[in-house]
């Protein structure tokens, strides 16, 4: 079988238009947009949010400027609020901006982080990334990959405190620091937590999900598609009718919805660059979601096929 | 591997920007190119400073205009490259200043090569580029882009009159595997192959005149 990608499998749409599972449309869920409640506060946020990572790192280009801008607000049209960047990911917070300027929309909730050794040149770096968002303040600053995080978290106290950042939190993308960061969610204040998580890397279930819901930290959720790899290859299988039952149009709904049914899960955030892609994600907003016995059903499939 | 904080895209894109931003140094860059090569064939007793000095101006000005100031802004690791791109031009300018050294070309398998590498630089990159799509202003450019300087810089060391410290060549080799690999294998640059080749056969081509 040829390898088919997310980009090929929608502009092949059309020849399988009488296929009620494939051509359905990436929205095709109605219903109120989903919400989880952050633990420590009980504000809600929507269940999917919008990651940056490559995506969003455009540098100067005016033309992909103007592309993602729209990816931005095809994001808050459907009901999404929460933003995730960082320093780390080039030129995304400039992009972010730039959007931020151009983009109509009823809510923001900006999630930024700090990326740096030692104390002044974080709080340089938040105060830069703060001016590149444009925003007065974050409503969620977060230590990246745990970056000398025994320095931030301490800043980040303060800002809290202050009130000059809602809530705080720390992220990873490497499994390898599950450990670190399982005593940091142990014995520090946070408010958030970061990792990656989805239908076949599933090891979080362990330990990290179980204990967020124990410490009530909200739970964000990066990688949902393995950086494109796993919804790549999903795509080369055809989305069970059962799919169905919970509201799944595509690939893209089905795996992200896996996700946020996890109890634990406050949101997750995949990151595209296309505008067609964000319609297929925030599908994954509205609509049933899997119980218990049917996420053991969609985890099954996948690990079939 | 996905994890790389930007796509070929936006790559191309920048290089757009910044030789429209630069232009016409690519001409000058050229015309010094030129000069060098052309001393290493025709040596001049009050020239041999002179094609250190061009190195030394490549080098300085990938690292400084390419790297800091351009690059800078889609990949976090071009303040580490650009340190050592600068560092690499401070290198040619101590050469440039004492004359100690001086570029000939001998007819041997060192020298044919370092003048093979020299005109794959100068002519074959940006053929490469444009055959495979993104030539100019999509490209790096010779003399203001890392990957072809680099290849220049082997072919340059590989005339250099006796043996080349290798230490010149550690930098331009760190490039070849870091750059040429992350563009050919992850960015699927093809013509970005010749630049981790370059490296791979110029340093072991240094590296063996060395032990001679």
């Amino acid at each position: 079988m040829n390898p088919l990608t997310r980009r090929t499998f929608m502009s092949s749409l059309g020849a399988a238009a009488t296929m009620p599972i494939f051509c359905t449309s990436g929205a095709a869920a109605v219903g109120p947009v989903l919400t989880r409640a952050i633990p420590s506060t009980g504000e809600l946020i929507p269940t999917i949010g919008l990651g940056t990572w490559i995506t969003f790192n455009v540098g100067n280009d005016e033309r992909l400027r103007a592309a993602r801008t729209q990816v931005m607000q095809a994001f808050f049209d459907r009901g999404g609020t929460l933003i995730d960047s960082s320093p780390m990911y080039g030129s995304s917070e400039a992009m972010i901006g730039y959007g931020l300027a151009r983009t109509k929309r009823s809510a923001l909730f900006s999630a930024g982080k700090v990326w740096t050794l030692l104390k002044p040149l974080g709080v340089n770096q938040m105060e830069a990334s703060r001016k590149y968002w444009g925003i007065e303040r974050f409503d969620l600053m977060q230590i990246h990959n745990l970056l000398d995080w025994s320095t931030h978290i301490e800043t980040l106290k303060t800002m809290k405190a202050q009130g000059r950042v809602r809530y705080i939190g720390i992220t990873t993308s490497q499994g390898w620091r599950h450990g670190d960061l399982e005593q940091i969610m142990r014995s520090q204040p946070i408010d958030f937590v970061a990792f990656s998580y989805n239908v076949v890397d599933r090891e979080v279930e362990e330990r990290l999900l179980p204990l967020a819901a124990e410490r009530r930290i909200a739970v964000i959720i990066n990688r949902p598609f393995q950086e494109g790899v796993l919804i790549d290859r999903m795509m080369r299988y055809p989305l069970p009718p059962w799919a169905a039952e919970i509201d799944c149009a595509n690939w893209a709904q089905f795996l992200l919805k896996f996700i946020i049914s996890h109890p634990a899960v406050t949101c997750v955030i995949p990151a595209t660059r296309r505008v067609d892609h964000m319609e297929e994600n925030m599908g994954a907003l509205r609509g049933r979601l899997p119980d218990a016995k049917l996420r053991a059903r969609m985890a099954r499939y996948v690990e079939t096929v | 591997m996905r994890s790389f904080p930007f796509t070929a895209d936006v790559y191309f894109s920048l290089f757009e920007t910044y030789n429209s931003a630069i232009w016409p140094a690519q001409l000058v860059a050229y015309g010094l190119g030129i000069v060098a090569v052309f001393l290493a064939l025709w040596p001049l007793a009050k020239g041999r400073r002179i094609a250190f000095a061009v190195l030394s101006a490549f080098w300085l000005w990938n690292g400084i205009a390419y790297h800091l100031m351009q690059f800078l802004q889609i990949n976090f690791a071009a303040l580490g490259f650009g340190a050592l791109f600068v560092l690499q031009g401070v290198l040619f300018a101590g050469y440039a200043v004492s004359g100690r050294r001086m570029f000939q070309f001998r007819p041997d398998v060192f020298g044919w090569s370092g003048l093979f590498l020299c005109l794959l630089a100068l002519v074959a990159y940006p053929l490469l580029g444009w055959l495979a799509g993104h030539g100019w202003p999509r490209a790096a450019a010779f003399g203001v882009g890392p990957a072809p300087t680099t290849i220049f810089t082997f072919g340059m060391l590989l005339m250099l009159e006796g043996t080349a410290p290798l230490y010149l060549a550690a930098i331009p080799l760190l490039w070849s595997l870091a750059g040429g690999s992350a563009a050919v294998f992850i960015l699927r640059i093809p013509e970005d192959l010749s630049l981790l080749i370059a490296g791979i056969v110029g340093f072991g081509l240094l590296v063996w005149r060395k032990l001679q």
